[in-house]
């Protein structure tokens, strides 16, 4: 693979590629969106007790929606092979530019990322010239089945993987538990990395996650780097790779109520303008989709999903915002429903702070059983089992069968961020 | 003595039409005040965090302004608002203000006094003469407060002339807790400590961008440790340090450190 492909595949599949993460910034949105936002989550608050929606996620339209096929071509889920290479490319630029002088290179993203899958597949590129690995495969550390570890026992777990060699941890929240004798094993692994007992090696972590560490290691200073945030610009770019991948014909994505354009995003368009087509008008859906998810690709993905369309409701609009004389303005691939028009899941009123304990649990570990959930939130199994099945009828928790994991939605993600933040819990820097 | 102010002189001009629409001035301002003080705090009440807070301390401020508002449409209705009107009729309301309710107007002025220097709001937990509780409103003349026990205290507000009032959040969520350890001497201190910042660091109440502090003194008995932390809420304090003592508690025993017992003797 030549420098050039690895580029141009960091730039689809990873677009800003990795920064480091004091550089991260939210994406911006207009004011009157930002206003409306706020609104909606006080009025959320205040309708809790009122009204209880049946509907988790409400979409404000009889549309018809995708087949599961149209969707699955359209907006797949990514392959996270050639994110993989795309991270591996990005650091060894970085090494390559100085910016990286570490052994250990500390990853964090937040939540549905998708950065763990990725780094699980990194021995799979473990080939001299795209991982900075001498030739040496990468290895995966995976986390023990127990996380008890007594300090003397974390450090003859650790002695026992070689760190010598390159290694990768895909994701440090699975080797904690936020109960006495579950900080351990992280405990000393970053005293090992900080004393510089480690060959060179990976840790990707949860945002969350690594916040909490951030607090309880105060004096640790692990200079983490972090994929860039998605901007409406970056997002067109990566929705257009999903749906087109290398070689197809680009994706045509318009409103349904207005027509303006959302994809092909307005920089392969200028390309077209060149060749003849007339300037085309776009709409601020990417700018405000950005925003909502805060720049979070998993999440920016499940509501994009959940916003695709198979027909617009008024023909009528849409031969206004084309242009009659440009006949080369095709029809879209599919049609997009305003982000107004959907609603995100909202939380069932609880006037308990179990609902936090639980939400921000899952979070911190990046998932649980219901045993670790129950350990790490102090919360009885039976209290628990209530809270996450409202929480479950809400599609704001999902369960991994048949691990019986339970994990936070990414469409429902930002609804619970956004409570949390209410509520006073500590939060992600993302 | 009421010609010599020209009390007589003021109120002469005032009709039966104009004492009507005074009155209803003031009924309409009543029952603002009235919705204000029912309808903010319960949205508050839904509300978390700072939101919460911000809301419930404009509450005080939203009465003052309506009763200011009130005394300016309702002067000119009943009176002109000439100089000499004014001097008189405020130089009444002095003097039977200082005479027959000096205690009453004195809380009135600290009450005033309280809406700007904010010494307490809604929703901050403060202790007066021995009183701990979280303040639930500020009424005109005194504040209410909530004890832990569900008791409510009346504290007027004269009482910030002479008292040392605590407060424990300061118009912030951010209310420090204190879980108290005694246990006997000759035990690892840095073990320990460490042992006690992690039980406040694992309790999913806990504040952890906040400091958690373990601070020990050595007494002739033994040790004497106080963990430090920030619960997320302040309303979560008392359960807060329950959970953190008791989970202290069960590892420190785990660990064969033990507590000192004082002999209680029984008369």
């Amino acid at each position: 693979m030549t420098d050039k492909a690895n580029d141009n595949t960091a730039d689809s599949c990873l677009p800003g590629g990795l920064i480091p993460a004091e550089q991260w910034a939210q994406p911006q949105t207009s004011v009157q969106r930002s206003l409306k936002d706020a609104v909606r989550h006080v009025l959320t608050q205040l309708q809790a007790g009122v009204s209880q929606a049946e509907e988790p996620f409400e979409s404000m339209d009889d549309l018809p929606e995708l087949s599961a096929a149209q969707q699955s071509r359209l907006a797949p889920e990514p392959d996270y092979s050639r994110q993989v290479e795309a991270i591996a490319c990005s650091l060894k630029q970085a090494r390559s530019e100085g910016a990286l002088s570490r052994e250990v290179v500390c990853l964090v993203a937040p939540p549905f990322s998708g950065l763990q899958q990725a780094l699980g597949r990194f021995p799979e590129i473990g080939k001299p010239g795209v991982a900075d690995s001498d030739g040496e495969g990468w290895s995966i550390i995976e986390p023990p089945h127990t996380l008890s570890f007594s300090d003397h026992d974390a450090g003859e777990w650790w002695d026992g993987r070689d760190l010598s060699r390159p290694w990768v941890i895909p994701e440090l929240a699975d080797f904690w538990l936020r109960s006495l004798s579950g900080l351990a094993l992280v405990r000393e692994l970053f005293r090992r990395i900080a004393n510089g007992d480690t060959g060179p090696g990976i840790v990707g972590c949860s945002s969350w996650c690594w916040r909490y560490w951030g607090h309880y290691l105060e004096n640790a200073q692990m200079s983490p780097w972090t994929p860039a945030a998605m901007d409406a610009e970056r997002l067109g770019v990566w929705f257009s790779y999903l749906a087109s991948g290398n070689g197809k014909s680009p994706v045509v994505a318009r409103m349904t109520g207005d027509g303006l354009y959302v994809l092909p995003p307005a920089e392969a368009a200028e390309v077209e303008k060149t060749k003849g087509n007339k300037k085309r008008k776009y709409s601020t859906f990417l700018r405000d989709l950005a925003a909502t998810s805060r720049g979070n690709p998993g999440v920016a993905l499940a509501i994009w999903q959940r916003s695709l369309r198979a027909q617009p409701d008024d023909d009528t609009k849409l031969e206004e915002a084309d242009d009659k004389s440009n006949t080369q303005n095709k029809a879209a691939d599919c049609w997009i429903v305003p982000l107004g028009r959907l609603s995100l899941p909202s939380m069932p009123q609880s006037k308990e702070s179990v609902t936090g304990f639980v939400l921000h649990g899952l979070l911190l570990h990046n998932g649980l059983d219901m045993d670790s959930l129950e350990a790490v939130t102090g919360v009885s199994a039976y209290e628990l089992s209530l809270v996450l099945s409202r929480l479950k009828r809400a599609e704001l928790v999902t369960c991994d069968q048949p691990e019986g994991r339970w994990q936070v939605t990414p469409i429902g993600y930002p609804t619970v961020r956004r409570h949390l933040q209410s509520w006073g819990f500590p939060l992600d820097q993302f | 003595m009421i010609e010599d102010l020209g009390i007589k002189a003021a109120f002469a001009s005032i009709t039966g039409q104009a004492l009507l629409n005074a009155l209803l001035v003031i009924v309409i301002a009543s029952l603002i005040t009235v919705a204000v003080q029912k309808v903010l705090p319960r949205i508050a009440e839904k509300l978390g965090g700072k939101p919460r807070l911000y809301l419930l301390a404009s509450v005080p401020l939203l009465r003052l302004l309506i009763i200011l508002a009130t005394v300016v449409i309702v002067a000119p209705i009943l009176v002109e608002p000439s100089f000499e009107n004014m001097v008189a009729i405020f130089g009444a309301l002095a003097l039977a203000l200082g005479f027959a309710f000096k205690d009453y107007a004195n809380s009135l002025i600290a009450g005033i006094v309280t809406l700007y220097e904010m010494p307490y709001r809604p929703g901050d937990w403060i202790e007066v003469d021995g009183q701990y509780g979280v303040v639930r409103a500020i009424g005109t003349r005194a504040a209410e407060i909530v004890t832990p026990d569900d008791t409510v205290v009346i504290i007027p507000h004269n009482k910030l002339w002479n008292s040392l009032i605590a407060n424990g959040n300061d118009g912030t969520d951010n209310l420090m807790c204190v879980a108290d350890f005694h246990l006997e001497a000759n035990h690892d201190v840095s073990r320990v400590r460490e042992l006690l910042r992690d039980v406040a660091f694992t309790s999913p109440r806990t504040k952890t961008w906040q400091p958690v502090l373990v601070i020990v003194f050595n007494k002739p008995w033994g040790m004497h440790y106080r963990l430090k932390a920030y619960p997320f809420d302040p309303k979560e304090q008392f359960q807060f340090i329950s959970e953190l003592t008791a989970r202290g508690s069960a590892e420190l025993a785990r660990q064969g450190v033990k507590f000192v017992s004082v002999p209680v003797s029984v008369s």
